[in-house]
């Protein structure tokens, strides 16, 4: 029988390699965008898992929201990541120092 | 048994892609290793009854999201060398701190307090005979229906956002204006000449 | 199906709302088709909608206690203040703004239809009774802002600024989101008022509770700009067009505050003695963090983004008592403190000129000499902001001392004041700039309409006034936690 901890330790795995994601990729602001990704779907499995075995519909309904405000995050972030690869020819995250203080 | 192989098999798979997308050098693999990885959710979110929010997720993320990704990557020409650099550095910080994050996650979430029995009652049930699809879109339009509208408000901001960021109107481009291509009349494009014939013209001679 | 005991929504009830998004789209199509390369229309219509929004929301919210749209939606008093204070401040950001973007040609009419979705997921923010709307609230305001930091899309640092505000951003939704699941899956609902009274009957899963309760703690924290979570704060500040910053600086630090109070502040008081303690901690870093390093700054921006942290700290002490009177001091602290800092940054922008950004502290040497009025307006702003007695940032500091006090955190008071002398130092080193330096070069030079100084001038003034008759405001406060 697959318990609702088995999606509840996929989820906190996946949570973790977005994190880790996050911190490796200095190099590379698109993959820090796919770590962010990562880091939602763990928290829709999550949900998922949750209102399956509480039979409960209200987290499937808020799995469809998250689906659909990291579209339009993913849109936005892509578009900033455009604009900042015109003026600066790169998008390498360790490069974004140009203001100390 | 076999669901619970099943389950194991596509979960195993779906954190191999996860673990290599935030590895691997070229970002076009990374973007297809998500890819991989969005696949093998939507089955385990259809195994666990939740098969509209899987085809959501391929038609929505595979079909749209990642396909944007892909075409920003393809778009921005990166130097792949450069990319890679650095990767070590940060290997040796990144990673124990996403184990023992994971570990103390894995400790909490792993543990019994999520047995079934503890769980609490469903406010919202989900009845046996109705489908996912119907059974969301009946609530959607009606209890969630200030959500659905903001979702609908934000997904509007995405768009100006993205328009406003990067269209840019340059002089001198060629393009087609449809509106023009419509409006054209016979008048404008044809025009009967009266050319005399070439026999005539040898007779007058 | 699960639709049995649905009510069809009272829409009068998210009036403010509705209209805000009525409006937000009229000004999108009437600027979409006006040939005004000034934005006039867009303009004009934008402040239209914002007065109109404070008059709705006064009329039909205030003193009202109800639910709408199935509980996802709660108008009460305190959102109806809250609502204000933002529809006021992004009002003041607008007027302040003109200029300035036209300058630099960035005054585009995406400016006002996005500042608007900002101000509406604010408003969504601070009114949401579920889960999913305060989700969707801050994410609204969030991908607002977030292109609104990019709009001088030929700035290298203004997208450098934007890229770290979204990862930050997303990175904090993440967290808040893993936290709400949690919250989920421990309760069973998504309704605030259910998950307050499923906290109060804890039993064996109070652990799973904390569990959550910490990783919605730091997507909070990030969103307020708390120290150790402020990393993307200085920079965001000093590479968004100063317009953006005054709006990132004062209306969204309300909706903060609203964001606080609906998820942890009302929703978990049962578990208030849990999450006390990492608000103490959260609130004694930042005093720290903030006016140790505000000191050595230069530029005027990025001054006020450090110093942020210390009012922040005094706003997040509010909170830990868990009392009506500490959350009304946070309210009054959170409200007077975003309208001082609009009307400092409303000075730098009103002495910015093309090619000038007049964000260098220096940058107002003999501002005495050219515009005693506005000198003034900065002596004003200045003794308020370090809370010299007789201001209104006295009372604010005042009535957050004395709630931490009352519930027993007397050393956090101390240090609290200790850190308000420290930033004496760098307020008050504006105001020698102003009167006892001369003018290098051409100085400063107020330019901008006469509208803008009148409203600037006014909102200067406003603060003066309510230093010296501060009840009205502090009972409005009280009013709307009682």
């Amino acid at each position: 029988m697959i318990e609702l901890s088995d999606y509840l330790v996929l989820g906190a795995i996946l949570f973790a390699l977005g994190m880790a994601g996050i911190f490796l990729n200095r190099k590379n602001a698109i993959v820090l965008l796919m770590s962010i990704e990562l880091i939602l779907l763990a928290v829709n499995f999550n949900f998922i898992g949750f209102s399956t075995f509480m039979g409960d519909l209200a987290g499937q309904v808020f799995v469809f929201f998250i689906l659909t405000v990291a579209a339009a995050e993913s849109a936005i972030g892509l578009a900033i990541m455009v604009t900042l690869f015109r003026n600066r020819g790169t998008i390498n995250v360790g490069d974004l120092d140009s203001m100390k203080g | 048994m076999i669901e619970q192989l099943i389950f194991y098999v596509f979960a195993l798979v779906l954190l191999f892609s996860a673990t290599m997308v935030i590895t691997v050098r070229n970002p076009v693999h990374a973007a297809l290793f998500l890819v991989l990885a969005f696949f093998n959710s939507a089955v385990l979110w259809v195994m666990a009854g939740a098969e509209f929010l899987g085809i959501v997720l391929v038609l929505v993320y595979v079909g749209a999201v990642m396909v944007l990704f892909l075409f920003v990557v393809m778009m921005l020409d990166l130097n792949l060398s450069q990319l890679r650099e650095g990767f070590m550095k940060h290997f040796y910080i990144g990673v124990p701190f996403a184990v023992v994050m994971a570990v103390q996650m894995l400790l909490v979430v792993g543990s019994g307090l999520f047995a079934p029995e503890t769980l609490p009652e469903a406010r919202m049930p989900i009845p046996e005979d109705v489908g996912n699809t119907a059974l969301l879109g009946s609530v959607l339009y009606t209890v969630y229906v200030y959500p659905f509208e903001l979702a609908a408000v934000i997904l509007l901001v995405a768009i100006i956002a993205a328009i406003m960021l990067t269209l840019r109107r340059r002089e001198g481009t060629r393009h087609q204006d449809p509106g023009k291509q419509v409006r054209v009349r016979k008048a404008d494009r044809l025009r009967v000449v009266n050319i005399p014939s070439a026999r005539r013209q040898s007779e007058q001679e | 199906m699960t639709n049995e005991a649905f009510e069809t929504p009272n829409l009068l009830l998210a009036l403010p709302e509705i209209w805000l998004l009525a409006m937000a789209c009229v000004v999108l199509v009437v600027d979409l088709f006006s040939n005004d390369r000034d934005h006039g229309p867009a303009f004009w219509l934008t402040q239209v909608t914002l007065l109109g929004g404070i008059i709705i929301t006064v009329s039909t919210q205030w003193g009202v206690d109800a639910t709408t749209f199935s509980g996802t939606y709660v108008a009460d008093s305190l959102g109806a203040l809250l609502k204000i204070g933002i529809l006021v401040l992004a009002f003041l950001g607008f007027a302040y703004s003109r200029d300035y973007m036209r300058d630099r040609g960035i005054l585009k009419g995406e400016y006002y239809m996005l500042g608007l979705f900002a101000v509406l997921g604010m408003m969504v923010t601070v009114s949401a009774g579920n889960l999913l709307s305060l989700y969707l609230g801050v994410e609204l305001m969030s991908l607002s802002l977030y292109a609104l930091v990019a709009i001088d899309r030929d700035s290298s640092r203004a997208s450098e600024a934007a890229m770290k505000y979204f990862v930050l951003g997303a990175l904090a939704s993440g967290m808040l989101l893993y936290g709400m699941s949690m919250l989920y899956g421990v309760t069973g609902t998504l309704d605030l008022g259910e998950i307050t009274a499923a906290a109060a009957e804890l039993d064996d899963r109070r652990f799973l509770f904390l569990f959550g309760l910490v990783f919605m703690m730091v997507g909070v924290a990030f969103k307020f700009g708390a120290v150790p979570f402020h990393m993307w704060v200085p920079d965001v500040y000093h590479g968004a067009p100063t317009p953006v910053t005054l709006m990132i600086a004062t209306a969204s630090k309300v909706a903060a505050v609203g964001l606080f109070l609906r998820l942890i502040g009302e929703g978990l008081l049962p578990l208030l003695e849990s999450w006390q303690h990492m608000v103490v901690l959260l609130a004694v870093l930042s005093l720290l963090i903030g006016n140790t390093v505000a000191l050595v700054q230069t530029n005027i921006k990025r001054m006020l983004a450090y110093s942020t942290f210390n009012h922040v700290g005094f706003i997040l002490m509010g909170f830990v008592a868990g009392t009506p009177e500490g959350y009304a001091a946070s309210v009054f602290y959170a409200l007077t403190y975003a309208f001082t800092v609009a009307a400092t940054f409303g000075v730098v922008l009103l002495l910015a000129r093309k090619g000038f950004e007049a964000d260098h502290i220096t940058d107002l040497k003999g501002l005495n000499d050219r515009s005693p009025l506005f000198a003034f307006v900065v002596l004003i702003l200045m003794i308020s902001l370090t809370g010299i007695p007789g201001t209104v940032g006295f009372y604010a500091k005042w009535m957050v001392l004395k709630s931490v006090v009352e519930a027993g955190f007397v050393w956090l008071a101390v240090l609290a004041v200790i850190g308000a002398v420290v930033g004496a130092f760098y307020y008050l080193r504006l105001v020698r700039y102003c009167y006892f330096d001369k003018a290098e070069g051409e100085g400063p030079q107020p330019t901008g309409s006469g509208g803008f100084q009148a409203v600037l001038a006014a909102n200067g003034l406003l603060v003066l006034v309510a230093g010296i008759f501060p009840g009205t405001l502090v009972a409005v406060c009280l009013a709307a936690f009682l």
